[in-house]
Formats: structure tokens, C-alpha cells, sequence
């Protein structure tokens, strides 16, 4: 039998069995040839990111926990940073893609966060590991569709994965 | 270790890839595939008691189950100690020697089921640099509490009507009474028995009741769900329903009649399934002139006000009080209870013989603040106003909603909602939009539970989708008609990246067995009927189908099946491929339209046909060797020897002789009047002829809904059923004959994202570039002001001259 490191996440809320959907963002990451980049859109339900917001961040005295992702500016940006440093991704050999932020916005019931990077040479594959929200909740299901490199792979994150990865088809 | 891992792996693959279709029918030939088989084979035999229009049969059945419960919550220890009578009475045609019972609270044994399949999902690797494995401190929490407490049911006293002991077997969350002697068809069987168990705290344990520890005033919410030991169905499609409870498939249960006591403090305020008996023994005067009042009132009235629940959650009580409770025709029973409940009521006038007034009523605490006040009660009566009209008149005397623990949970007459408002620093409540708009959508979504699966009774443990989808499709309804900008599911964009992704199981899969859950179970099956109601059938007749759907089984027991020939049999329209594509497969839908073909008649006369030819040679672009012949300034040989011609320098190849005019008063001729005149009329009309080609890349076949630009400006939209696929499921070409005069310029499929086509792109002839939300978003920002947030931008400050970062208000202004 090995020894291994357990090391304590603080998970701040629980999950409440409800009978309605909820606890789960859809990433996608587009190899986008037009624009040469590598786009990642993260889209996450308002109401999990403000909740999130409230739970992992105290704001200035007298506004303690009042997150609000529909009209207040610093709360949306304080989750796009959250999100920006909850994704990671890197190439089959561990190297290190750092992305860059392009942005957030709200649409309908849903907050989307933007990243890019320029595609690398000879990309044959992907890792990476998408943390949002999951130290908050363990119910928490971040799904990832890979697109742009033949068809849609799928990486599907839950429990307590940390990278996961998926390799392109040669052509 | 890892090569132990891989050689497990591909030992596995094997029979996964060998075992794919065991139909009886098999298309063994070439590559077709029927998108429009008759869903027959897939679906149960009709028979009397389930028949072939989806209905209650001839000789429909069910068990009727009525319960005497008195029940003690014992505040301190949290624990409920209970007497039990029931009355069973057997209805099937079958004799039954034994009885199987429900014991939900024993999932929460450390020998369970559920305990002992719970799986951790972490990649184990060794090595100070390869990360350290995750454990969470609710994890350790669950673990403490359930070491702490003991868990599960404690049964004793199992005795029949005369006092004799029967044989009760556990078998995890199922109980088998034996019964001394057969219970024949027809015949009542009356047993009871007493049970206790330790209530769990919700927020440890993560369940569908509970209750929840308040620390600084140092009082409970009890949410009692699933608390009493309940028979399970006995069903003419799968006898007993005796699947052991995992968690995610929650139940079917017998209705039945329930007289319920609840020995809770005196102090508390009880919320039920049913109608209280004792009013006068728990609620003070004032309180019952308040509930009169609240039955006509516009806006709800307080029972209980915020001051009073306050004052009553100072101290406690040694005294208890008996809450009595009466519920008739009811699958199930909950309740709540505690003394820090503020308490409102409105009185629903629906009219109608079956129950005319419904007292719409919330219960929540103090941190449910101006968010419950206005909104709880309010949308409980708007769902029932919308979902009857779905369906039927609310049948039962109250509908409640109770802030508690659990995020959203439904039973009989009581749902359990979660969104609270926020105390603030300078002792305000506050709370945002999204949570507003949760709180509004989470009672709807509740609220409608009550009447798809509390009425319209479909078996929660085998499919999830047949309350769930269907209620989250009605709640998108209601949720519009409340406010359209609350976005509440039932768009068939939000699905695309669901529908495309490889982690999909087909919606027909058994509750426990589901991958992505609120998607499988709840999104595509809402978005599937929106498309069905909007797209395929139109309003009229799914309403009608639906709406027949309900009735047929209001009180009963439907089957997938059921639902699906119903719809099919009260439409009149074949929705086999419908059902086959959305919840039988995993396909999805990507229709796209490949190339247009613009065609002309032949008039077979030469005088115009040889003119049409030459026309057409003579745009062909010049041959570029000629051109660049031309600009060396090379001399041809014609021109250079003018004198030299002959008959071909002035008849092209294109030119007409009466041979060619000879032939074609022959054809003429030779038309039979019919044809001659259908002939005639098509040259004159000279009509544009277009054959479009699309493709079905995602497999699942859906009408094109074709949208026509034309390059006088107009637009003109075509729907094509699905039916077009049904010889050739992959391509297919259509033939649009347009007039002379109107030229088609462009073409879209599904321009108004209607159904969940998953790639946009290819939906467009001419191809468009269809930039993605990132291109958007930046191209958005470049033009400005839209996306700017004026709500906050109106609170800057003005700032200081040596302050250049930010832009004072008045600037932006200009």
C-alpha cells in the first residue's frame, strides 16, 4: 500500500438535494482557426456564480457577502478572476498554457467568462483541470466540450477529478 | 500499477463494443437506417389494463393505501418516535402473501446500498510533485455525523388487525411483511406498527428533508419527507415496485387517505400535506380570524407575523401540541415544524365544483424576509393558475411552500424551497435579481410537482424525466407568464453544448443509472416537448394531447408509454420518429443545408433554347491565355487574313436550322392535349427551378425549417416535416419551383434557433461566417455602450483631476 498526501479542501456549502437542476457549468474550448486562438467560454448559472461570490469572497465593510452578478461590476469581475484562476490547461507534456482574459457577460440565466491563447504548434492533445465551483460545492459538474479538432471530445469534470485530458485524432 | 490498469481497461472495452443492437427487427443490409420505425415493438403490449390510446384500460387497477399516524418529534434529540395503522386494500386481480414497505430512511445506514457504492473519483498518483488527493471537509462532516448518529429505522410491533405479530424481513430501504394468510383480490389487509428514527441534519448529510440548526437563536426547522414506513406500489407493469432506494430515483407510492397526529412543542408552528382538523386546539383566535380573512384577501395575510415568530423563537417550551391533520387522495405525507416560522396565507378562488377555494400559504423564517413576503405565496397561487389550465383544477385544499434546509423539494400539498435573503451589516435584508428570480422559479418548479408526480402519479424511481421533464416544461411556461425575462430553462439553445457533447445517456434510462442528470432528465426532455408544442405540432393540438394526457391520469399511474401514444393518439399525429429520436437515442440534431442547384426548363425550341446556349457560353469568364494573347498584342490570323472566310465565320455553332425546327413541331406534335398543355404553360411561366441538398449530421431527424431570401427583398418561410428523411435519413433534395421573377438570394435552416442544432454554421446557403462568442463579444465591445452597465456606472463618484483611471459620469455623457 502507498502513502499518499490527503490534503483538506474546505468546501463552504453542501449540497442541498433539490429537485431541480442547477450545480453545473459547460466549458468550451474552440480551436478557433480563423482567429488562430485557442477560445475557451466558460458559461456557469447566475445564481451558482453570485452564491459563489458571496461564499468565497467578504467584500469592503458594510457590503459583506452582497454579491450581485446582474448589476454590480465588481462582483461579475470578482467571479471572472475566480473562474480565469480555476482553469488550467496544459499540453500532453506539461506544458504550461497561460491564457489570457478576454472578458464576461451576462446572457438570459447564464454568466459567461472568456479566455484565449494562440493554438501551439503541434498540439495533439489537451490536459486540464476546472476547479470552479467545485471547492464549493460537491454536487458541482463542470462539463467540457473540446471543439474544433474533429469530433467533439468531452471531458466531464465531478467528485474530486483534478486534470483530465483528451488527445485529438490524427488525421 | 499502470500497466495493471490499462490491461483492465481493454478487457472491459471489448464486450461494450460487441454488445450494440439486439432489436428483433435488423436492417442487415447496406447502411439505412429507419428513423421511423414504429415504436410498437419498443413499447409494452396494450392490454385491459393499460390500452393501446395510452389509457387507463377497461379493467385499470390500482391499490388504495390509507395510514393512522401518530407521530412525537422530540425536539432535543431530534428524534420522531411513531405509531402506525394501515389499511391495505387490494385492488389487482393477484392474491398476495406478502406486503413490501419502503424504509427511505435507511439509506442513510452505513450498510446501505448507497453507502456502500459511493465512490470517490480522484486519480491517485504518488510522488511529491504529482498533487496531493482531495478530501473535503463536508465529507468529513457526512462521515462524523453519520458516526455519531444511528441511523435508519427501528421497527417493532409488526402485528395484524387481532394483535398478532407478522413476519417483518428488512432488505436495506425495503420492508417484506408476511402476511397469515393471502390477501386475496378485492380484500383488506390491516396491520401496524411502530417505528422511530433520528432525524438527519440536512446540511451534513445532503438530503430531501431534514433539519436545520439555527446557531444563534439556537432553534430547529424540522422538514419531515419520506419519515414513515410507506407501500411500496404493487402495479400491473411491474408488480411490486421494490427497487432499492439509491437516491436519485425517488419513488411511486398508492394513494390513499391519511389521518395524521404530530406531537411537536407547543410553541411551534406545523406545516402538512393536508387539511388541519384541530385549529381551534392549536391556533390561537386571532390567528383563525386571520386565516378567514386571508381566504378572500387580494394580497397574502400574516398568521404569523415576522414580530411574533420572532418573539417565539426567544424561548422554547416544555408543553407540546397535537397538530391534527386529514388528508384524502394523497400518494404521500410531509410536514415541517418549528417555532421560528413567520406564517402567511391567500385564499386561490379557483371556482369549479372540485375545489373551489385553495389556501395558498408560506411558511419561512425571518430570513426569508421581504423576498418571501411578496413573492412565495403569490407564486404558488400563479402556478396553479397556469398549470390547471395545462391540466386540471388544483384538487386538494392547500398548497404551501416552506424555507427550510433543502434547495427545492415537492410532496403532497408542501414543497420546500431554499432561496433566503441576505442579512446585511446595517441589520437589513437584501437580495439580488438572480435570486429573486430563483426563489420565484424554484416555487413554480415545486409548486407544479405536486400536480406531475403527486397527481398525475408516474414512477419517480424508474424515470426521472416523466415528472421532472415534464414539470420543467411547464414551469418554463409559467415562469413566462410570470415574467418573460426570468429565464427558466426551456430554451433550445441552452442545450446545444449538451447535445454535443460525448457524455450522454438516451433520456429512456432508469433514474439511478442517469449521466448528467439535470440535463438528461430535466433540460432535454423540456426542451424536446417546447419544440414538440412550438415547432412540430403547434400550440393547439399539444395542448389538447397534453392537456387529454393528464386527465386520463390524474390519480393514476402512467408509463412512458402511456405519455407517448397518448400525445401521439389525442394529436393525431405519428410522432414515433419524435419520441425515437429525442428519448430513445443519443443522437442529435445538425441538419445542413450542403448546396443549391438554380435549374431552367428547356422549351425544346431551338429558336430559344440555341439562343439560352449561346448566352450561356458567352459569360463563361475568357480563356486567360487568349487574354494575355491580347494584351502582347498578338494579330490573329483571322483578322490578319480578312479576305479568307467561309460560312462558319457567320453561323456559330449555336446557330438554329429548320432541321432543328422540323424536330421539334414532331415533339409538339406527338404531345397528347394534356401534356402539350401542361408543356405550353411551363414555358410561358418560365418559372426558377431549385433543388436543395441538406444533410442530417446528427442523426436525428426533425423538420427543415427553411427560411427563403429572395433578391427583390423578401422572405418567405417553409416548413418541411421530418417526414422528408424517412427513405434517406442522412440526405435528402428538395424541389422549390419559385416565380420567374423571384430569385432566390439566400437560404437559412432553422434561422431562429427553434431546435437545438448544434452547428450553426452549415444552417446557411450561402455559407456565413458565424463568429464565436468570443469573436462576438469583442466585435460587441468595439462598438460600446450596449454592453455597458449604466445601473452601476450611475453610482461613480466624480473623480479628482490626478485620479485618470476612472471616467467621471458626466464625460461619458457626451
Amino acid at each position: 500500500m502507498r502513502k499518499l498526501l490527503l490534503w483538506l479542501v474546505c468546501l463552504m456549502l453542501t449540497s442541498a438535494a433539490s429537485a431541480h437542476q442547477l450545480k453545473a457549468a459547460v466549458t468550451t474550448v474552440l480551436f478557433n482557426d480563423r482567429t488562430s486562438n485557442i477560445e475557451v467560454m466558460h458559461r456557469f448559472y447566475l445564481h451558482d456564480a453570485e452564491h459563489a461570490v458571496s461564499h468565497l469572497f467578504t467584500k469592503s465593510p458594510g457590503r459583506h457577502n452582497h454579491a450581485d452578478l446582474i448589476s454590480d461590476k465588481e462582483t461579475q469581475d470578482t467571479f471572472a478572476d475566480y473562474v480565469e484562476n480555476q482553469f488550467k490547461l496544459e499540453t500532453l507534456t506539461n506544458k504550461k498554457l497561460t491564457l489570457t482574459s478576454v472578458g464576461h457577460q451576462l446572457d438570459g440565466q447564464f454568466f459567461w467568462v472568456y479566455q484565449e491563447i494562440n493554438i501551439p504548434d503541434s498540439v495533439k492533445g489537451l490536459r486540464m483541470s476546472h476547479g470552479a465551483l467545485r471547492d464549493l460545492w460537491p454536487a458541482q459538474v463542470n462539463m467540457v466540450n473540446v471543439e474544433g479538432k474533429g469530433k467533439v471530445k468531452t471531458l466531464t469534470f465531478s467528485g474530486e477529478d483534478t486534470w483530465l485530458q483528451t488527445k485529438f485524432e490524427t488525421k | 500499477m499502470s500497466t495493471k490498469l490499462s490491461l483492465i481497461a481493454a478487457a472491459i472495452m471489448l464486450p461494450l463494443t460487441m454488445s450494440v443492437n439486439a432489436s428483433a427487427i435488423n436492417q442487415t443490409k447496406g447502411d439505412f437506417e429507419d428513423k421511423f420505425r414504429q415504436l410498437g415493438q419498443a413499447l409494452p403490449t396494450p392490454n385491459v389494463y393499460r390500452n393501446a390510446a395510452g389509457e387507463p384500460g377497461a379493467q385499470y387497477w390500482q391499490q388504495k393505501v390509507d395510514y393512522k399516524i401518530k407521530a412525537t418529534l422530540d425536539e432535543e434529540n431530534r428524534r420522531l418516535t411513531a405509531h402506525q395503522s394501515i389499511s391495505y386494500k387490494n385492488n389487482s386481480p393477484d392474491t398476495l402473501k406478502y406486503l413490501w414497505l419502503q424504509l427511505d430512511q435507511n439509506i442513510f445506514k452505513s450498510d446501505s446500498i448507497a453507502e456502500l457504492t459511493s465512490t470517490v473519483k480522484t486519480k491517485l498518483q504518488s510522488g511529491p510533485d504529482k498533487g496531493k488527493a482531495k478530501i473535503s471537509l463536508n465529507t468529513l462532516r457526512r462521515q462524523q455525523f453519520l458516526d455519531d448518529t444511528e441511523m435508519g429505522y427501528q421497527i417493532a410491533k409488526v402485528k395484524d388487525n387481532s394483535g398478532n405479530a407478522l413476519k417483518a424481513t428488512v432488505v436495506g430501504t425495503l420492508m417484506r411483511i408476511d402476511l397469515k394468510k393471502p390477501l386475496k383480490p378485492g380484500k383488506t389487509a390491516k396491520f401496524s406498527m411502530d417505528f422511530a428514527f433520528n432525524i438527519a441534519e440536512e446540511d451534513a448529510v445532503g438530503a430531501r428533508a431534514g433539519y436545520e440548526h439555527f446557531e444563534k437563536d439556537g432553534n430547529d426547522i424540522f422538514l419531515l419527507a419520506q419519515w414513515f414506513p410507506r407501500l411500496a406500489a404493487y402495479t400491473d407493469y411491474e408488480a411490486w415496485t421494490n427497487k432499492a432506494f439509491l437516491g436519485s430515483g425517488e419513488f411511486t407510492l398508492e394513494f390513499g387517505n391519511y389521518d395524521v397526529e404530530l406531537t411537536v412543542p407547543a410553541d411551534h408552528i406545523v406545516s402538512a400535506t393536508g387539511e388541519l382538523e384541530n385549529a381551534s386546539s392549536v391556533l390561537t383566535k386571532t390567528q383563525r380570524s386571520r386565516l378567514e380573512k386571508a381566504e378572500t384577501s387580494k394580497r397574502p395575510v400574516f398568521i404569523v407575523t415576522e414580530e411574533e415568530a420572532l418573539e417565539n423563537e426567544k424561548e422554547g417550551s416544555s408543553k407540546t401540541k397535537t397538530w391534527k391533520f386529514n388528508a384524502e387522495k394523497v400518494r404521500d405525507f410531509a410536514w415541517a415544524s418549528s417555532r421560528k416560522f413567520i406564517w402567511d396565507a391567500k385564499g386561490y378562488q379557483q371556482g369549479g365544483d372540485d375545489q373551489p377555494l385553495v389556501m395558498a400559504m408560506s411558511f419561512f423564517p425571518v430570513d426569508g424576509g421581504d423576498l418571501w413576503k411578496k413573492y412565495s405565496t403569490e407564486s404558488i397561487v400563479h402556478t396553479m393558475e397556469v398549470y390547471s389550465r395545462f391540466s386540471f383544477d388544483y384538487p386538494y385544499p392547500v398548497a404551501q411552500s416552506v424555507n427550510g434546509p433543502v434547495g427545492g423539494m415537492e410532496y403532497p400539498m408542501i414543497t420546500f424551497n431554499g432561496p433566503r435573503t441576505e442579512l446585511q451589516d446595517d441589520g437589513t435584508r437584501t437580495y439580488t435579481q438572480a435570486e429573486k428570480r430563483f426563489l420565484i422559479g424554484v416555487v413554480i418548479h415545486e409548486v407544479g410537482h405536486i400536480y406531475f408526480p403527486m397527481i398525475v402519479n408516474s414512477d419517480e424511481r424508474q424515470w426521472t424525466w416523466m415528472d421532472e421533464g415534464l414539470n420543467s416544461f411547464l414551469d418554463g411556461i409559467a415562469g413566462r407568464e410570470w415574467d418573460p425575462t426570468i429565464p427558466w430553462g426551456v430554451e433550445a439553445q441552452d442545450i446545444v453544448p449538451y447535445m454535443k457533447s460525448e457524455r450522454q445517456v438516451p433520456i429512456m434510462t432508469q433514474s439511478d443509472s442517469i449521466l448528467n442528470f439535470g440535463r438528461n432528465a430535466y433540460a432535454k426532455p423540456a426542451v424536446a416537448l417546447n419544440i414538440l408544442r412550438e415547432v412540430i405540432l403547434g400550440r393547439e393540438l399539444f395542448d389538447f394531447a397534453f392537456k387529454e394526457y393528464a386527465q386520463r391520469w390524474k390519480y393514476k399511474r402512467p408509463t412512458p408509454s402511456d405519455f407517448f401514444r397518448t400525445m401521439e393518439e389525442a394529436s393525431g399525429v405519428d410522432l414515433d420518429w419524435f419520441w425515437r429520436g429525442w428519448f430513445y437515442s443519443t443522437d442529435h440534431v445538425d441538419i445542413s443545408i450542403d448546396r443549391v442547384y438554380k435549374l431552367r426548363l428547356d422549351t425544346k425550341n431551338p429558336d430559344i433554347d440555341y439562343g439560352r446556349l449561346r448566352e450561356t457560353e458567352l459569360n463563361k469568364p475568357v480563356s486567360q491565355f487568349v487574354e494575355r494573347n491580347k494584351a502582347e498584342g498578338r494579330e490573329l490570323w483571322v483578322d490578319k487574313n480578312q479576305d479568307v472566310s467561309d460560312f462558319y465565320d457567320d453561323n456559330d455553332r449555336f446557330t438554329v436550322t429548320n432541321k432543328e425546327r422540323n424536330s421539334y413541331n414532331k415533339f409538339l406534335k406527338g404531345l397528347k392535349p394534356w401534356e402539350r398543355k401542361t408543356f405550353e404553360r411551363a414555358v410561358k411561366e418560365d418559372k426558377n427551378y431549385y433543388v436543395l441538398e441538406f444533410s442530417n449530421l446528427g442523426g436525428l431527424v426533425m423538420p427543415i425549417l427553411l427560411q427563403l431570401t429572395y433578391t427583390d427583398g423578401t422572405v418567405e418561410d417553409k416548413y418541411i416535416p421530418a417526414e422528408i428523411w424517412r427513405r434517406s435519413p442522412k440526405k435528402v433534395q428538395k424541389l422549390i419551383v419559385t416565380d420567374k421573377n423571384k430569385e432566390l438570394k439566400d437560404i437559412s435552416v432553422d434561422a431562429s434557433w427553434l431546435t437545438a442544432d448544434i452547428d450553426v454554421e452549415n444552417n446557411y446557403y450561402p455559407r456565413r461566417i458565424i463568429p464565436s462568442r468570443i469573436e462576438a463579444y469583442k466585435s460587441k465591445k468595439r462598438d460600446g455602450k450596449v454592453n455597458r452597465d449604466i445601473m452601476q456606472d450611475i453610482k461613480t463618484e466624480l473623480k479628482k483631476d490626478e485620479d485618470k483611471k476612472e471616467k467621471p459620469l458626466t464625460e461619458d455623457k457626451k
